[in-house]
């Protein structure tokens, strides 16, 4: 990764004849600094190892969400502000997760193992899989784009998210009207 | 007038039928008698039991020196806030273990001590009571005064301060968000209503139960700062350690604003931002169990 943001380390093996025998050799001749990036990781491997690895320790290291400076709200001796309650972010969002993710155990096992392909099982399993991929994904940007730090990002993140979510739905509702269902692909996948 | 004085300094003259412990010290230079040691004295009143002469008794000698030191090495972290442009270093000090004590604090006491005063430390009751010592060593937090050095030779030792904090000088780091958090869930019984018998908040046997395994708490910051979710949202999520305090109170049978502090912790950032992760309950240098008692938070919170 290192050697493509550092474009000007590499001119020496663009250089080397070895650069012709590239598997894209389209790519090749093309210096600019985004024809390098979308080039495919597995053309690098004509790029001597000696200037990858030199490459790779002259890049400065990036940090992701480096810390910023300390800041104290309030004096030393306040205690932190106690957020207002909001149960439909705490304690019912956390129990309607478990029940979720309980009620997902049982729906799939339970199509494979009676044997018998039932419409109202298959839509209630598509339906608590999307509800239950939204959470958990939900979960991971909340932990991941702390909303004071990158606002905008976490915004992008979250309608991001929400398209996905109604994207997932849709295609599975047309999936399971137009088609044979999940449960049924999973067993056709098995028998494959 | 002149008369008086000299009949007062007769009374005070010593006289040799006047047995010297009776002798009345006055705090004065010129009279040495007075502050005679009393060991001196007692020579002189039994001299049936003399001292034995250093000649007639046998020597103490110092300890025999070890025939191979055992060194070990200790990579120590090390930042000066007087020099803010400059990076923090590992700092290497090798040191002797056969004379070292046990544990890791007496290992960077006696850095401290012989070596390199300028080391700075956090440390007060060496026994895992205070929690001051708190630390990363060898990667695990830990209280220094509760890890014992590996007597493993080749292994070199690493002591970090404790991870995602703020760094005030080497091994010290800044608790002041965390002594915040841990104010934020009012750490103490909360009552309106007097005691029944006007005497005391009684607890049966079992609600006392209850409170083993939380009261021993020492707030030393281990758990909350190995914590994964505590590093990435430190500002809004409280962190096993107050959480488990919170719990502390919550599990009292005495204290009556539990739908209080419940309260405090339902949003989706105080409390449920543990995801469970055990980092706590591992490195507990008190083993305590801070992931149990979040469970039992939630669980005390759920469909409710």
């Amino acid at each position: 990764m290192a050697s493509i943001v550092h474009p000007g380390l590499l001119r020496q093996s663009f250089a080397s004849p070895a650069a012709s025998k590239r598997v894209f050799s389209t790519f090749t001749h093309q210096s600019t600094p985004l024809a390098q990036q979308i080039r495919p990781a597995f053309a690098r491997s004509t790029i001597p190892k000696s200037t990858r690895i030199a490459s790779f320790h002259a890049t400065q290291r990036q940090q992701i969400l480096p810390p910023l400076p300390q800041k104290i709200q309030g004096t030393a001796n306040d205690p932190v502000e106690v957020p207002t309650s909001s149960p439909a972010h705490g304690s019912y969002h956390w129990s309607f997760e478990r029940v979720v993710s309980a009620g997902l155990v049982p729906l799939t096992i339970a199509p494979f193992a009676a044997g018998s392909l039932n419409p109202v099982t298959d839509s209630i399993l598509c339906a608590l899989l999307v509800i239950h991929s939204h959470m958990g994904f939900d979960a991971c940007i909340v932990d991941y784009f702390p909303k004071q730090r990158v606002p905008k990002t976490r915004l992008a993140a979250d309608w991001a998210l929400r398209i996905g979510t109604v994207a997932l739905g849709i295609g599975l509702y047309s999936f399971e009207t137009n088609d044979v269902g999940i449960t049924e692909l999973i067993a056709k996948l098995w028998h494959a | 007038m002149a008369s008086t004085r000299v009949l007062a300094r007769l009374a005070v003259r010593r006289t040799a039928v006047r047995p010297a412990g009776f002798t009345r010290g006055f705090a004065s230079v010129t009279d040495t008698k007075a502050r005679e040691p009393i060991s001196k004295l007692g020579e002189t009143i039994n001299p049936s039991r003399p001292v034995v002469p250093e000649s007639k008794t046998s020597t103490v000698k110092e300890p025999a020196p070890a025939q191979e030191a055992k060194t070990k090495t200790f990579h120590i972290y090390r930042w000066n806030p007087d020099e803010p442009t400059s990076k923090p270093r590992m700092q290497s000090y090798t040191l002797d273990l056969n004379k070292t004590g046990p544990m890791m604090l007496d290992a960077l006491i006696r850095i401290k001590n012989e070596t390199d005063p300028t080391l700075t430390f956090r440390r007060s009751c060496r026994e895992g009571i205070c929690g001051s010592c708190a630390m990363n060593i060898d990667g695990v937090n830990t209280l220094a005064c509760l890890c014992r050095i590996p007597t493993d030779t080749t292994q070199e030792s690493r002591i970090y301060p404790l991870p995602h904090m703020y760094v005030v000088k080497d091994l010290v780091p800044d608790m002041t968000l965390f002594y915040k958090q841990y104010r934020s869930v009012k750490p103490y019984l909360q009552r309106t209503t007097p005691a029944p018998d006007g005497r005391e908040y009684r607890q049966s046997k079992e609600e006392r139960k209850k409170l083993d395994g939380l009261y021993e708490c020492i707030l030393c910051a281990c758990c909350s700062t190995s914590c994964p979710s505590y590093w990435w949202n430190q500002e809004e999520y409280l962190g096993p350690a107050v959480l488990l305090q919170s719990y502390r109170w919550l599990a009292d049978s005495r204290d009556e604003k539990t739908a209080e502090r419940q309260d405090g912790l339902n949003n989706s950032m105080s409390l449920y931002r543990c995801h469970t992760i055990l980092n706590c309950s591992r490195t507990c240098p008190k083993g305590l169990n801070p992931a149990l008692a979040i469970a039992e938070i939630k669980k005390s919170m759920a469909f409710t």
